[in-house]
């Protein structure tokens, strides 16, 4: 049997598996006993690029076949500062799984700057290595070179985050329609908007300093982004009529 | 056998039409069910999905038929044995004339008896045949959503309508029949018809809403809301249950409960021609609403034949096609009666009176429609409050459902008024006759909506074997749009059946008074006395006691029919989370124990069953007793209004609630898992027993109650003269209280064993 590698958004683990993705992901997010029930955000991860990051003779010696045959679900190499030390090109494809256990792989792709709108607000859920859902005026790639360059006190050494849609609040926070939109406080959302749209200085604003664990993937609005400064990659997420298309077990079950 | 005074040959040749055009709606069924039962049953893994259904619904049906049977037993014989207290009619002597009195009473007895038995078993063989056949559709529908939607819509629809043909050739040959043996004697037994029928309805609909209702809720809290499993999970114990359910309550349950409506609306419909008949000798009061059904079951033949779909489709073309059917079968019906009312009747005053009943089922659809259906304001309205939380949204399903309850009422009021405005100078009881006519016309189109409504489940159905059994996404994509349209059908056949109870109820009022005056007339009371001339006056305080107490019935109904579904799902909760603690059933390496559930909810379902027929039976005989047959009169009027009024709301809200969270399980909100759709859960979980279980057993209560009434007023009226204080009524009265006591105090505690099934 083969063995994969993953790297998990929330909590943050790289994990030897036997399983393959899809079967990773309902491992994760259902489990074995049907005693845990949560969505999973996680990448595959080349092994040929992280060998001399973990103890590979350990690897070989803990992720085995169990004794009645079925294959290892999990094996835990490293559960902290572990998104910081893989290798960007190490990332392979992301996989988001829902709740009830249905998996959607993104595949990795160049991210092209050019395209990016500015003057628009946007709202980004981080997910690894911190989670606060933040507003900000700046595009996927300035956000995540502001907090990865050390051009301000809060750096990190690489991000891994989501763009969430705002509607009509991404250019007019104040009177702009909130109807589609599904998060909680929503005037609280707009006051932070307000504040970006108003204060020249002022780039990023914390809307929401703890993640629920569980992101609605309806409100996805681009896609996700992983880096640190200048190097990005895009995990593009499909239209929703794309998403029928392409996944519908997971498209009925978000 | 046809001995009508003054009937022209083209009435014997009509009437013998009916019975053929009755047989015919059955011979179509039959031919259907060939159709249906022609299409392979799939993989063996959808078999084996499918067998476990399928024995579920035989379990139900046969525990259903263990607690049933004693009882029709019963009623048979205190059916009978009615006409030794209470002498046959006039009519009756004068149909069986040279008959000895003990020989009237012998054949009047036997033939209240025999209807009784031909009424029960026919409602029983609508729910449980239909029941059968849908069992026998949905794996056929899964199977053939593998090859193209058209094919599925039509087996599934087809499948459907085998149920609604039953429901009009059962309805339409029972009345015929004992009107062709019987004559203008025929009201006389056609009570002990109507009774059956919508005694049996009672317990259909009470048995299938407490059924579907446990094992829905049950499964969707355990699987759905702890072990985060989706809908239809093999590894849920109550999967099987929950499918069973949608049978046992949207098939079984709505197909005798229309069936019911069917035949109580040509029961009263008959009394009414009679008395008509008897005042005016002309036979066409009797003749012609015969022909209108008869009219009804050929055009739902072609409309719901028309019924099709493309290889590849959506929902909107699936129900774009079935509406099709409808308004075809409508269009052919109205023509068809215009024709006959110029050519026979030579006055358009019935015929009016029916067009208006087709126009009230439409108006009806739509009002429902609008307040249910998630693409109008009303439930994006709800669900929009969904995102402040399950407070706010129970509150706009709430102010919406009391809302829509309103303008049903009115448009009730109002075709009673047009019934009253067609019928303008002429009697009391022409108005009522008209009142008749309108619950005719309404149900011309049975079939299609029987068909409609079976419809529903066998696509739900389809889906979760789909589900179950792993197919392929092109076939899922079909079947869940099968079951979108399904869930629409069922919603709008709702309105129609709690809109048609309503009128029949009306319409068995009216032959309530006429029927009363007639044995006041029979014992010697005078004109001013009898109730055609008094009405029911609520100034009298008897008379208001009577109104308020009505009131109260369909209330205390839904509560012990909710408790019952609370107390039954808090079973199914313990078995599921018991099953899940099973090793191997989360792995699926182990099958859950599907029966177990299956029999919990049968078992749960019958238990409820005793308890709350007698409260329907034995109020009104309390009321009457002891307080007199106008004070019933009032009891009835109470009945009838709150019992509209909620079983509207229980039926709209809880669909509106329901159709809020599949909006946003589309999307809306940010779908599923988002707070908005958390809150629309709790509404549809509050909703789910109010419009599947409360709000439709309330329609065969009333009828119930109604029907009760006319059977007991004649021996109120024998026993209890004005100003004569009867001891018997007294003890009756107690004994009726005494019952009544009990059964809410047994309903209220569960049965005998609170229990059973915990291990």
């Amino acid at each position: 049997m083969s063995k994969f590698i993953y790297l998990t958004a929330t909590p943050e683990a790289l994990i030897a598996s036997m399983l393959p993705p899809a079967e990773f992901g309902a491992y994760l997010s259902t489990g074995t006993k049907k005693r845990n029930k949560g969505q999973a955000i996680f990448f595959e991860v080349e092994l040929g690029q992280i060998g001399k990051l973990i103890d590979i003779e350990s690897l070989n010696r803990r992720c085995v076949a169990k004794s009645d045959g079925k294959p290892k679900s999990s094996v835990y190499l490293s559960v902290y500062k572990t998104l910081e030390m893989i290798p960007l090109s190490a990332l392979k494809n992301l996989y988001l799984t829902t709740d009830t256990g249905h998996t959607l792989e993104l595949k990795k792709s160049t991210y092209d700057t050019s395209r990016e709108v500015l003057g628009k607000l946007h709202l980004f859920q981080e997910l690894c290595p911190v989670t606060p859902l933040v507003a900000s005026e700046l595009t996927p790639s300035s956000f995540l070179k502001r907090l990865t360059d050390g051009s301000t006190p809060i750096v990190l050494p690489k991000l891994f985050f989501v763009d969430l849609k705002l509607g009509e609040l991404a250019t007019n926070p104040l009177t702009g329609s909130v109807e589609q939109l599904p998060y909680s406080n929503i005037g609280h959302l707009r006051d932070c908007l307000e504040i970006l749209k108003g204060e020249y200085e002022k780039h990023m604003k914390t809307v929401q300093r703890l993640y629920s664990g569980s992101l609605l993937y309806r409100t996805i609005e681009s896609g996700f982004y992983v880096g640190s400064k200048d190097e990005i990659l895009f995990y593009p997420y499909p239209s929703l009529s794309e998403l029928e298309n392409i996944n519908y077990e997971f498209f009925r079950s978000i | 056998m046809l001995s009508l005074p003054g009937a022209t040959p083209f009435e014997v040749v009509a009437i013998w039409t009916v019975l053929v055009i009755a047989f015919f709606g059955l011979a179509y069924a039959m031919f259907l069910r060939r159709q249906v039962m022609a299409h392979d049953k799939g993989t063996e893994k959808m078999q084996d999905v499918w067998d476990g259904i399928r024995l579920g619904a035989n379990a139900y049906l046969k525990r259903q038929l263990k607690t049933i049977v004693p009882l029709i037993f019963v009623f048979t014989i205190i059916l009978f044995l009615s006409v030794y207290v209470v002498p046959p009619t006039e009519e009756s002597k004068l149909r069986f004339i040279g008959y000895s009195d003990e020989s009237l009473k012998l054949v009047i007895g036997i033939g209240r008896a025999v209807a009784f038995i031909m009424g029960s078993f026919f409602s029983l063989m609508v729910g449980q045949f239909g029941m059968r056949m849908a069992v026998q559709a949905n794996v056929r529908v899964a199977s053939a959503s593998r090859r193209s939607f058209g094919e599925a819509l039509k087996i599934a629809y087809r499948a459907g309508t085998v149920t609604g043909m039953l429901t009009d050739g059962l309805g339409l040959l029972g009345g015929t029949l004992i009107f062709i043996i019987f004559g203008v004697a025929s009201p006389d037994t056609l009570l002990g018809f109507g009774f059956g029928g919508t005694l049996l309805a009672l317990f259909m609909r009470v048995g299938g809403g407490i059924y579907t209702k446990a094992a829905d809720v049950g499964a969707d809290l355990v699987g759905k809301v702890e072990a985060g499993l989706p809908e239809d999970d093999e590894r849920n114990a109550a999967v099987i249950a929950d499918l069973v359910g949608d049978n046992v309550g949207d098939c079984a349950g709505m197909a005798a409960d229309i069936f019911e409506s069917y035949e109580v609306t040509i029961v009263s419909t008959l009394i009414l021609g009679v008395v008509l008949f008897t005042q005016t000798h002309e036979l066409s009061w009797i003749i012609f609403p015969l022909l209108v059904r008869g009219i009804g079951v050929l055009s739902s033949i072609i409309g719901t034949y028309l019924v099709k779909g493309s290889k590849s489709g959506k929902s909107n073309n699936a129900l774009k096609s079935i509406n099709k059917g409808f308004y075809s079968s409508a269009a052919i019906s109205i023509t068809a009666f215009g024709i006959l009312s110029y050519f026979y009747l030579h006055d358009w005053h019935s015929f009016l009176s029916v067009v208006v009943g087709i126009i009230l089922a439409i108006v009806l659809d739509e009002i429902t429609k609008h307040f249910t259906d998630g693409s109008f304001h009303p439930v994006k309205d709800i669900a929009k409050n969904a995102k402040t939380g399950s407070a706010t949204l129970l509150l706009k399903g709430m102010s919406y459902g009391f809302e829509v309850a309103v303008w049903q009422t009115l448009v009730i009021a109002i075709t009673i008024l047009a019934s009253i405005m067609i019928y303008h100078g002429q009697p009391v009881t022409y108005i009522l006759y008209g009142v008749a006519m309108t619950g005719i016309g309404m149900l011309t189109l049975t079939g299609n909506n029987v068909a409609m409504d079976a419809f529903g489940p066998i696509a739900d159905n389809a889906n979760g074997i789909g589900e179950l059994s792993h197919l392929d996404k092109d076939a899922r994509k079909i079947m869940d749009s099968l079951d979108a349209t399904g869930n629409t059908t069922k919603a709008i056949t709702k309105g129609v059946a709690i809109g048609s109870a309503v009128i029949a109820a009306v319409a068995l009022f009216g032959s309530y008074i006429t029927d009363v005056s007639k044995v006041q007339l029979q014992m010697g009371f005078d004109k001013a006395t009898q109730l055609i001339e008094t009405g029911i006056r609520i100034s009298v305080p008897m008379v208001f006691i009577g109104l308020l107490i009505g009131g109260t019935i369909p209330f205390l109904f839904s509560s012990l029919t909710i408790n019952a579904v609370t107390r039954a799902a808090a079973q199914i909760v313990e078995e599921v989370r018991r099953q899940f603690r099973i090793p191997g059933i989360i792995e699926r390496t182990v099958k859950p124990d599907y029966q177990r559930a299956v029999d919990i909810c049968t078992i749960s379902a019958q238990r409820e069953l005793i308890p709350l027929a007698l409260i329907a039976v034995v109020t009104p005989i309390l009321i009457g007793s002891l307080l007199g047959v106008e004070a019933l009169g009032g009891f009835l009027a109470g009945v009838i209004l709150s019992g509209q009024l909620l079983a509207v709301f229980m039926a709209d809200a809880g669909g509106a609630w329901d159709n809020a969270k599949k909006t946003i399980e589309d999307g809306l909100y940010g779908g599923k898992g988002s707070d908005a759709h958390h809150a629309a859960v709790v509404g549809d979980t509050v909703g789910d027993p109010l419009k599947d279980t409360a709000g439709p057993a309330l329609n065969p209560m009333i009828k119930v109650i109604n029907l009760v009434s006319l059977l007991s007023a004649p021996v109120i009226i024998a026993y209890q003269k004005p100003g004569h204080a009867s001891v018997g009524m007294f003890i009756t009265g107690a004994i009726c209280l005494a019952i009544i006591i009990g059964a809410i105090t047994f309903s209220k505690r569960g049965g005998f064993k609170k229990e059973v099934f915990v291990p």
